[in-house]
C-alpha cells in the first residue's frame, strides 16, 4: 500500500510538472510577446524593450522557464497587468468560491443520482425507470450554457424567485448548482443503476437474503457498499468536466470563482492572470484525481489488501 | 423495437442537419451578415412576426433563420472535421501501439495517460482565447487533436486481441506483409466499435464548439455559430427571449439525435439489455399467489399424483414438498419449465440428498423453497409445507423470519456467498443478531464458539478477514458456522462441496453431519455426485429434467436402483466394491431442452431400455416399497401384478 502511494505520488508530480510546462509554453506560443502586450499598442519600441529587460524576457526561453519555475516554488505567480495585484493572491481568493460551487454540485448530484439510480434499478421497466431514462437522455443533451440562460430567464427574469447574478446568500447556489448538476447527473445515474443491477444479481446478495437479512439492510449495506464504488472513480474523472462547467456557469451567474477570473483575464488579455488561473485550476484537477484514486483504493478492501500483500 | 425506432429518428435528425449544413448557401433566405436596420429584433411568426423573417431578427436586424442555418454549417463542419482528425490520429497510433508493441506502445500509451490527466478543455480555452482571429481551421485543430487517445485505446485493445487470432498468425506464416495484414484484418474488427465512439465524440464536439463560441472564444466574425447567436441573444433576452432559446434548442436536438443513434447501435451490439425489463420486485409475495392457489389444481398436473398416501403431514416430517413447478418466461415469449411437479419429504433430523446432473432443476428447487428465484423465474404450482406453514403462500414478511432463522442455506460458491467488502465478523454478527435478540458482545462470543467448532484455531483473526482472503473451504466453514450459530431447523446445502478440493470436501461433510447430530438439524443436500449423496444422506431423490425419477431410502435405492437413470448415474461413478476392473460408463446424449414441451418420459431418448410406450406416455411414480417410488414404465406390469395379487 505504501509503495503504491509513493509510486502514485511520483506519477502525480510528473503530471503536475507537465501541466506547468505546457501552460508556460502554450502561453508563450499563443500569446506572443508579453512585453508588447503589457504596453499600450502604440508604445515606442524602446519602452517595450525596457519592459522586456525588466521582466527578463530578453533571456533565452529555457532560462525564462527556469525563472518561472523558481518563482512558482516561491508561490509567486507574477503581477497582474491591470492594477498590478499579485496574481497568486487574486487566484487563491477566487479558488474557494469555485471549490464551494463544485463541492455543492457534487454533493447534490451524488444524492440525486443515488436516489434515481437505485430507484430505477429496483423497478426496472416501470414508469419510474422509464422516466429516469428519459431524464438521462435529455439532461445529457442540454448544453449547460443554454440551460443557465433559460433558468435565469424563467426563475430570475420572469418569476423573480431567485437571484440571477452575484453571490447574495444560500439561494444564489440554486441556479448555478442546478445547471451543473443537470450536466453531471446523467452519467452518475447510468453508472449507479447499472452497477446496482449487476450487484443485485451477485450470489452474496442472494445469500444475504437467504440468511434472512432485512430487505432494507440488504439494499443499503450489502448492495450499496459494493455498487457505489464506481461512483468514486467516476466523480474523479468528471472533475475536469465540472471545472469546464464552472467556466460557463461562473460567467453567466457572475460567480467570483476561478473560471470567471480566467475568462475575464483572457478577454482583457491579462497574460499573467490567465497563466495563474489556468495553472491553479489544472493542478487542482490533478490533485483531485490523485485523492480520488487513493480514496478508491482504501474504500475497496479487495484492492487495498491486494496492494498490501 | 423501441430502440430501433429511436435510432432511426436519431440518424434521420443527423441526416437532416448534414443536409441543411451542406446546402446552407442555397436554402438560407439571406446572407448571415445582411442587416435590415428597419427591422431590429423583429419577433418570430408565432409571436406575431412577419413571414419575411420566420424566426425574427436579432439586434442588428439580421435574419435569425439564415444565421441558424449557417450556424449549423459551422457546427457540422467543425465537429465533423475535428472528429475525423481525432479518429484518424487515434486509429494510426492505436494500430501502431497494438501491432508493434514494445517501446512504441509504451510511449504512445504513456503520452495518452499524461494527456488524460490534464484538464485539456482549459488548455483549449486558453489557446483559443489568446488568438485574435479564429477561423474554423483553428477550432478544428484545437478541438480535434485531444480526442485521439480515446480512439487509440480502443483500436489498440482490438488490435492486440486480433493479433492473437489464428488467421492473423496464419497470414504471418504465409508471409503476408505486416502493414497489409494490419489493415486487412484489424480494420474490419475496429469498424464495429468506431461509429459509436465517433458519434459520442461528435456530440461532445458540438457542445464544446458552441460553448467556446458562447464564452467568446469561438469563431470570430464573419463566421457564424450557434453558441455565438446565443451569446449575442443573451444581451436582449428580456425583450426577445427566443433569441437565446432557439440556438440552444438546435444544439440540444442535435446532441439528442446523436445520443439516440448511439443507443440504437448499442442495442444491436448488446441485445441482452432487454432482459432487464423484468422487475426485481416480483420476487415478492405477489408471485407466489398462483402457487398458493394452485395447490388444488396441481392434481391435474402430469407428475403430481406421486404421493397418494400422505394426505395429512405426519409429525416426524419437517418439510413436505408437493407438485412444485417452477417456470422461467424466456425473452421470446416461451416459458421454460425448470421444475415440473417435484414432490419429496424431509424427516426431522434426517438428511435428504437430491441428486441429478447440472440443469436437472435441483438448485432451482432449493431457491424456490426459500423464494429466492432470480427474476423472472416463478413458482407456477405446488406447495411446500414446512412445519405446518406453506412456504410458497406466506407473506414476504413472515418469509423473512423463516429465511435464515428456521431454514438456513449454504451455497455452491462459498467465496461468492459472503459480501466481499464486509468482514467475515460483521456478516457473522449481523446474521446472528438478525435472528436473536442479543447484544453485540454476546454475538461475538457465539461466533467465537462456533468458529472453534468448525475448526478455526483463531476465530478473532478470521472475524477480521474479508471473505476473499480466506480459501473456499474456510469460507464454507464460515457458512456452516453461521448455521450452527443460528441453529435453523432445516439446512439447504446446494452443492456445498463442489467448489472444494477432495480433502476439504471430507471436512465439510463431517461438519454437516455434526450439525445434524449435535443440533438435530434436518438437511437437504443437493449434489451431482451420487457417491457423496450415498455417503451422507438417509433418503435420496434422483432428479432428471426437472422431474423426480426415483426417490426412497438411500441404502435401498443405491443398492438396487430401479430407474434406468439412477442405474446409469451409479455406473458413471467409480465404486470400491465393484473393483478397478469394472468399466465406468458415461450417459450418452444430453438433457432435453427445458423449453420444449415433450410427451413421454424425458429420459427416453437416452435410455437403453426405452420402449415405445416411453416415447408416448409420461410414466407415473410407482411405489416399489412403502417409501420408495420410481417413475418408469418398466415397472408398470410388475406393479399391476402386485396389486392383483
Amino acid at each position: 500500500m505504501l509503495l503504491y502511494i509513493v509510486r502514485r505520488t511520483a506519477q502525480m508530480l510528473v503530471v503536475v510538472l507537465c501541466v506547468v510546462t505546457l501552460v508556460f509554453l502554450l502561453l508563450r506560443l499563443a500569446a506572443g510577446d508579453p512585453a508588447r502586450l503589457m504596453n499600450a499598442p502604440d508604445a515606442p519600441d524602446d519602452v517595450v524593450e525596457a519592459t522586456r529587460v525588466r521582466l527578463g524576457l530578453d533571456e533565452p526561453i529555457y532560462v525564462q522557464y527556469l525563472y518561472f519555475l523558481r518563482d512558482l516554488f516561491g508561490g509567486d505567480l507574477g503581477q497582474s497587468f491591470q492594477g498590478g495585484y499579485s496574481v497568486a493572491q487574486v487566484v487563491f481568493a477566487a479558488l474557494p468560491n469555485t471549490a464551494m460551487l463544485a463541492a455543492v454540485t457534487v454533493l447534490v448530484s451524488t444524492l440525486v443520482a443515488l436516489a434515481l439510480g437505485i430507484g430505477a434499478a429496483l423497478t426496472r421497466g416501470s414508469w419510474l425507470d422509464r422516466a429516469v431514462q428519459v431524464y438521462v437522455a435529455f439532461a445529457q443533451s442540454i448544453p449547460s450554457f443554454w440551460l443557465a440562460v433559460v433558468l435565469v430567464l424563467i426563475f430570475a427574469v420572469q418569476l423573480g424567485w431567485l437571484p440571477a447574478v452575484d453571490f447574495t446568500g444560500p439561494t444564489s447556489f440554486v441556479l448555478p448548482v442546478t445547471t451543473m448538476a443537470v450536466a453531471l447527473t446523467p452519467i452518475l445515474i447510468r453508472t449507479i443503476r447499472q452497477s446496482f443491477i449487476e450487484t443485485l444479481e451477485q450470489d452474496y446478495i442472494r445469500a444475504a437474503r437467504a440468511r434472512g437479512i432485512a430487505q432494507r439492510k440488504v439494499l443499503l449495506v450489502h448492495t450499496l457498499k459494493v455498487a457505489s464504488l464506481p461512483l468514486v472513480t467516476l466523480i474523479g474523472l468528471q472533475s475536469g468536466m465540472i471545472l469546464a462547467g464552472s467556466y460557463v456557469v461562473e460567467n453567466i451567474f457572475n460567480w467570483p470563482g476561478i473560471g470567471k477570473l480566467a475568462v475575464d483575464a483572457l478577454t482583457s488579455r491579462n497574460f499573467p492572470m490567465v497563466q495563474g488561473a489556468v495553472l491553479v485550476a489544472a493542478v487542482a484537477f490533478v490533485l483531485v484525481n490523485f485523492v480520488v484514486d487513493l480514496l478508491y483504493t482504501t474504500l475497496d478492501p479487495r484492492i487495498r489488501l491486494r496492494r498490501a500483500s | 423495437m423501441l430502440r430501433r425506432k429511436a435510432a432511426i429518428v436519431g440518424l434521420g435528425g443527423i441526416g437532416l442537419l448534414v443536409f441543411v449544413a451542406v446546402t446552407a448557401p442555397w436554402i438560407a433566405p439571406y446572407e448571415p451578415a445582411a442587416q435590415d436596420l428597419a427591422n431590429v429584433l423583429a419577433p418570430p411568426v408565432w409571436d406575431g412576426g412577419d413571414w419575411a423573417y420566420p424566426l425574427g431578427t436579432d439586434a442588428l436586424g439580421r435574419d435569425v433563420l439564415s444565421r441558424m442555418i449557417y450556424g449549423a454549417r459551422s457546427s457540422v463542419l467543425i465537429s465533423a472535421c475535428a472528429m475525423l482528425i481525432g479518429a484518424t490520429l487515434g486509429l494510426v497510433t492505436g494500430l501502431i501501439a497494438g501491432f508493434f508493441g514494445g517501446l512504441a506502445d509504451t510511449l504512445i500509451m504513456r503520452l495518452g495517460d499524461v494527456q488524460l490527466a490534464l484538464p485539456f478543455i482549459l488548455i483549449a480555452i486558453v489557446i483559443l482565447g489568446m488568438m485574435t482571429e479564429r477561423s474554423p481551421v483553428h477550432l478544428i485543430v484545437v478541438l480535434g487533436i485531444p480526442a485521439w487517445i480515446v480512439y487509440a485505446r480502443v483500436v489498440r485493445a482490438r488490435t492486440l486481441a486480433e493479433r492473437e487470432q489464428d488467421y492473423v498468425r496464419a497470414a504471418e506464416t504465409i508471409g503476408a506483409r505486416p502493414l497489409r495484414r494490419m489493415l486487412r484484418y484489424v480494420l474490419p474488427q475496429v469498424r464495429s466499435v468506431m461509429p459509436a465512439i465517433a458519434l459520442i465524440d461528435l456530440s461532445h464536439l458540438v457542445v464544446m464548439e458552441s460553448t467556446l463560441s458562447f464564452l467568446g472564444f469561438g469563431l470570430t466574425s464573419p463566421h457564424v455559430s450557434w453558441g455565438q447567436i446565443l451569446a449575442d441573444g443573451r444581451q436582449n433576452m428580456v425583450v426577445s427571449p427566443w433569441l437565446p432559446v432557439l440556438p440552444g434548442v438546435a444544439i440540444m436536438l442535435t446532441v439528442l439525435c446523436i445520443n439516440l443513434a448511439v443507443e440504437g447501435m448499442r442495442a444491436q451490439v448488446e441485445p441482452r439489455r432487454r432482459w432487464w425489463s423484468t422487475r426485481w420486485r416480483r420476487l415478492g409475495p405477489r408471485e407466489t399467489q398462483p402457487g398458493a392457489s394452485a395447490l388444488s389444481a396441481t392434481s391435474a398436473g402430469p407428475a403430481t399424483a406421486s404421493t397418494p398416501s400422505a394426505v395429512s403431514v405426519p409429525g416426524d416430517v419437517l418439510l413436505d414438498v408437493r407438485g412444485l413447478c417452477v417456470e422461467f418466461p424466456a425473452a421470446d415469449g416461451r416459458v421454460v419449465q425448470a421444475v415440473r411437479g417435484v414432490s419429496f419429504t424431509v424427516g426431522r433430523g434426517k438428511i435428504l440428498g437430491i441428486v441429478g446432473e447440472s440443469g436437472s432443476g435441483k438448485s432451482v428447487t432449493s431457491y424456490a423453497l426459500l423464494r429466492l428465484l432470480s427474476a423472472p423465474g416463478r413458482v407456477s404450482a405446488g406447495s411446500a409445507v414446512f412445519d405446518g406453514v406453506d412456504l410458497l403462500g406466506v407473506p414476504e414478511r413472515s418469509m423473512r423470519r423463516i429465511r435464515g432463522r428456521r431454514i438456513g442455506m449454504i451455497f455452491q460458491n462459498p467465496v461468492g456467498s459472503l459480501n466481499p467488502v464486509l468482514t467475515v465478523g460483521y456478516q457473522m454478527v449481523e446474521a446472528i443478531r438478525t435472528h436473536r435478540d442479543i447484544d453485540r458482545r454476546t454475538a461475538v462470543e457465539i461466533s467465537d464458539r462456533v468458529f472453534r467448532d468448525v475448526g478455526f484455531a483463531d476465530p478473532a483473526h478470521v472475524m477480521k478477514q474479508y471473505p476473499f482472503r480466506l480459501s473456499g473451504g474456510q469460507n464454507q466453514r464460515v457458512m456452516i458456522a453461521m448455521t450452527m450459530a443460528i441453529e435453523p431447523e432445516l439446512l439447504l446445502a446446494d452443492e456445498p462441496t463442489t467448489a472444494l478440493d477432495v480433502t476439504t470436501q471430507a471436512q465439510v461433510l463431517d461438519q454437516l453431519r455434526r450439525v445434524r447430530d449435535e443440533h438435530g438439524t434436518s438437511i437437504v443436500i443437493i449434489s451431482h455426485d451420487i457417491g457423496l449423496i450415498g455417503e451422507i444422506s438417509d433418503d435420496v431423490v434422483v432428479m432428471y429434467a426437472g422431474e423426480v425419477c426415483e426417490s426412497g431410502p438411500t441404502e435401498q435405492v443405491l443398492r438396487e436402483p430401479r430407474h434406468p437413470y439412477t442405474q446409469a448415474l451409479l455406473e458413471s461413478v467409480p465404486r470400491p466394491e465393484t473393483g478397478v476392473t469394472s468399466l465406468l460408463r458415461s450417459i450418452p446424449g444430453e438433457l432435453p431442452d427445458p423449453a420444449q414441451e415433450s410427451t413421454g418420459c424425458p429420459f427416453a431418448p437416452r435410455c437403453t431400455s426405452a420402449m415405445d410406450v416411453c416415447r408416448t406416455h409420461r410414466p407415473q411414480p410407482l411405489t416399489v416399497s412403502p417409501a420408495w417410488t420410481a417413475a418408469c414404465h418398466l415397472y408398470t406390469e410388475e406393479r399391476t401384478e402386485a396389486t392383483r395379487r
